[in-house]
């Protein structure tokens, strides 16, 4: 079970946030850039023949004498894209379960605000890009939980052409959440894909030795993804320059995510990473 | 600083291997990680082609040459010399005075001479000997820590004056010819430089504490024309300051009244109180407050009078030396119906009590005349009798004694095989038989006669009524137990002790307070004498002195070196660089690290 009931229940008393309008081919809960039957004044347009002239706006008529329609905001519903990296980096130090809960805790928020979820693996057994369960309500949550919890971790890929191709090439502009640990020389990229679509959130993953690493002595690194080798000698001043590195990387990332018009959240690899990120996605207005 | 082994300083060299380890670059460890995209950003040491790399001092290597110089120098074993205390063979002299009573001087020997002993080797013979009163050794040659202690613990401290000229020169007999003996003087110096100073071979470890004390030096009484008994008590001020102090003066256990004494810093102060008592009453006087640093003389105690007086018949022809002896012992008197029967010549009484027989015309039961004998020396006296105790017979001589055959009677003095003094019992009652008429002897003449008189009334009159005696600690206190009886003596801590039958003196008196005695066995219990010691005077505010010692000639310094070693400091620093060693090699466990930013 990647979410307790607890959670669960704390999960249905709130929603998520788009930023972004967005068009889809349902009525929803979101704003919308479509013009629908919403109580929110959008626009003034003139009266063209077919109109409903119960939006005419008698006092303008009165005062201009011409006729002019009043418009309202379409709530749609949201199609929300859950991505989880699967690389083998993630299958270190616990990642891959705690981005697992992640993206369940996504997806449960999603499918409670009755949102159109949809679930993707990268990269997948098969191809590089494996399609999941898709709900819109909470009685999908069965079967997404089955997939989230059976998923398993595939080999090295780059992301970003992958994010890319999945925003880009959708018909419906929903929101992504890309839930990686984005060691990815190429995670600016990634991020820059992620801006094509209606926002979204950033939940980089990172396991607590990989934020504070413990190593000792002079070392092989290994890196699991693309075999490649870095040959370090560790000391304290080692790891104090690390942990530079790591913190420019992560402030590097955020501000990456937020020009994309993205939440950004980084979240260690533990035990409760899923409530940490409700707590968290709380407190920056992501959801409510 | 000297070296036993300086040879294992070669093992120094180690260090070169340790530092060339630290030069190897060790076999890199494979890690795998997520990416190495960070680590490829630190610009960190990467692997060179040569094995070599620069030696930097880092704090692991220098623990560890420092845990490498510990353990070569453990191995060299450093050491230094110290005088030693404890030699072959070593007499430990406790001065068990009054003054060692005052501000902890006692227990503190007794301490430091307990831990000697717990120093001392199978190489160390140690011996104790005690300066009390009389100086005796209660240890002697003992390889066994464990005796030694036994000997120390059984030392009581005392009021009295102790023997410490005696004690060295007894330590001093303990000398063992085939090692040297080294004698340690464990006293506050006593009250006076001894005859022996310098004393050669031994160390005096002074025990020299002072502190405040106030002792009561003296206490006595006269009758009084009221009827009343008035007591004199002195006491004496040893501290540094002027103070009042309040006293307590008891009749047997009930108080009868308070007084107080103001003395000046140094100050004797005397004062007479009435009380209502008796002959024979113990009159008590304790001072009252807090204790000082010498509880034993805060007390003193006094028996009114001397008891009712004992008596002797003689009967016979007295000669002028017995009636003499009988007039000049004091608590004696003549008397028709004595307790003792004094029998000089002439013809033998019925004995109906005990009696004292001077060659008389018809021998006792048990005995059987012989002859007579002329011109006879003594050559014998039992060794050990309580009755001959301090008395030499030895230049002796007799005109005429009757050669007798007495197969039941113990002769303590022999002329040859013929006894001249017999002890026995007729009738049930002791009987002492001289077999010479004392004036046909120069026994008269002798400085032990009187005593040997006195002892032997003592002894015949045992029993026949309480005798009392008011001392000082030391003083032994006089035994008559009535046939088939033991004395047993309550001391003033309670404690009962059992003596022999023949025992005529006690003389364990040094602890200050009331001493009385009974007379148990063979189904009777009768009353024997009351005896009070007080603690000597001149035993109180003793001020310590240094005795002179000097060391012997012939006394090589290598004996008396006590070689120390180094090594168990030099190793526990190992252990702790270990440890610290560990501690820095496991990137110091338990600190406190920077957290990097998670947001």
């Amino acid at each position: 079970m990647l979410l307790t009931p607890e959670l669960r229940a704390r999960i249905e008393q709130v929603s998520l946030v788009s930023k972004r309008r967005i068009r889809a081919s349902y009525a929803g809960r979101h704003s919308s850039k479509r013009k629908g039957e919403s109580l929110d004044f959008a626009d003034f347009r003139p009266y063209v023949p077919g109109d409903d002239y119960r939006r005419i706006d008698q006092a303008l008529y009165a005062r201009l004498g011409q006729l002019v329609v009043r418009e309202f905001e379409a709530e749609d519903e949201l199609t929300l894209r859950v991505v989880l990296d699967v690389s083998a980096s993630m299958n270190l130090h616990g990642k891959h379960l705690a981005a697992r809960r992640l993206a369940a805790l996504i997806a449960y928020l999603g499918l409670a605000a009755g949102d159109r979820v949809e679930l993707f693996a990268v990269p997948g057994s098969t191809r590089p890009l494996e399609a999941g369960p898709t709900g819109h309500h909470l009685t999908a949550w069965p079967r997404l939980e089955t997939w989230l919890e059976t998923v398993a971790v595939g080999g090295g890929i780059p992301l970003a052409p992958i994010l890319r191709t999945l925003v880009g090439s959708s018909k419906v502009r929903g929101a992504t959440v890309i839930v990686s640990d984005l060691l990815d020389v190429e995670w600016e990229r990634a991020l820059d894909g992620l801006a094509l679509g209606a926002g979204g959130i950033v939940l980089q993953v990172l396991a607590p030795v990989e934020l504070d690493p413990d190593l000792i002595g002079d070392l092989r690194l290994v890196d699991v993804e693309t075999g490649s080798e870095t040959m370090i000698s560790t000391s304290e001043d080692t790891r104090r320059h690390y942990r530079e590195v790591l913190e420019a990387f992560v402030e590097g990332v955020a501000g990456r995510s937020r020009k994309a018009g993205l939440d950004y959240l980084l979240v260690p690899a533990v035990e409760d990473a899923a409530e940490r990120a409700l707590a968290a996605l709380a407190s920056e207005g992501a959801v409510r | 600083m000297n070296l036993l082994v300086p040879g294992a300083l070669a093992f120094a060299a180690l260090a070169g291997p340790l530092i060339v380890l630290y030069m190897l670059r060790s076999k890199r460890r494979t890690v795998q990680v997520s990416s190495t995209m960070l680590w490829d950003r630190l610009g960190a040491p990467v692997a060179a082609a040569v094995p070599w790399q620069r030696l930097r001092l880092t704090p692991l290597l220098i623990i560890q040459l420092l845990v490498l110089s510990a353990l070569v120098l453990s191995l060299a074993r450093p050491f230094f010399t110290q005088q030693a205390l404890l030699g072959p063979h070593t007499v430990f002299v406790i001065d068990s005075s009054g003054s060692m009573s005052d501000a902890g001087r006692f227990a503190a020997a007794i301490d430091r001479a307990e831990d000697l002993a717990g120093q001392a080797s199978t190489a160390n013979l140690i011996s104790v000997v005690q300066a009390g009163p009389e100086a005796q050794v209660l240890a002697a040659f003992s390889r066994s820590p464990d005796v030694v202690r036994s000997a120390l613990s059984g030392i009581v401290p005392g009021g009295a004056v102790a023997d410490l000229s005696g004690a060295v020169r007894l330590a001093r007999g303990l000398a063992t010819p085939d090692r040297p003996t080294n004698l340690l003087i464990f006293s506050d110096g006593g009250s006076g430089p001894l005859a022996e100073e310098p004393v050669i071979g031994a160390t005096h470890l002074p025990f020299d504490a002072t502190s405040a004390d106030v002792s009561i030096d003296g206490i006595d009484a006269e009758s009084s024309d009221e009827g009343l008994i008035r007591v004199l008590v002195t006491a004496t001020n040893h501290t540094t300051a002027s103070r009042t102090d309040r006293f307590e003066i008891a009749v047997g256990e009930l108080p009868a009244g308070t007084f107080e004494l103001e003395m000046r810093s140094g100050g004797q102060v005397s004062k007479t109180v009435p009380v209502e008592a008796s002959a024979g009453d113990v009159i008590s006087v304790t001072r009252l407050g807090d204790s000082d640093t010498n509880p034993m003389n805060d007390s003193a105690w006094l028996i009114v009078g001397q008891g009712p007086l004992r008596t002797a018949e003689l009967v016979g022809e007295p000669s002028p030396f017995v009636e003499a002896l009988v007039r000049s012992l004091p608590g004696w008197e003549e008397s028709d119906e004595g307790e003792v029967l004094i029998v000089d010549g002439g013809e033998l009484p019925e004995i109906d009590r005990p009696a004292l027989l001077f060659a008389t015309d018809t021998v006792p039961e048990g005995i059987e005349f012989v002859e007579l004998v002329g011109n006879v020396p003594v050559t014998y006296q039992r060794p050990g009798e309580p009755l001959l105790d301090q008395v030499d017979l030895s230049d002796v001589a007799v005109a005429e004694a009757q050669v007798v055959d007495a197969p039941g009677w113990l002769p303590i003095v022999r002329a040859g095989d013929s006894p001249l003094i017999l002890l026995g019992s007729v009738n049930g009652h002791r009987v002492v038989y001289f077999t010479f008429d004392v004036t046909h002897s120069n026994l008269p003449v002798q400085v032990g006669f009187p005593i040997l008189g006195a002892r032997i009334l003592e002894w015949l009159g045992g029993g026949s009524g309480a005798s009392v005696s008011t001392g000082v600690s030391g003083d032994p206190i006089v035994l008559a137990a009535p046939v088939g009886t033991h004395p047993e003596v309550t001391r003033p801590t309670g404690e009962v002790v059992t003596l022999e039958e023949s025992a005529a003196l006690y003389k364990e008196t040094t602890v200050p307070g009331i001493y009385r005695v009974r007379y148990v066995g063979n189904g009777l219990e009768q009353t024997g004498p009351t005896a009070v010691r007080n603690f000597v005077p001149a035993e109180a505010g003793v001020l310590p002195r240094t005795i002179e010692v000097a060391s012997p000639p012939d006394l090589e310094t290598e004996e008396t070196a006590l070689v120390r070693e180094w090594a168990p400091w030099v190793i526990g620093l190992a252990i702790v660089l270990l440890l610290l060693e560990w501690w820095v090699g496991h990137q110091r466990p338990g600190l406190r690290r920077t957290k990097v930013a998670t947001a």
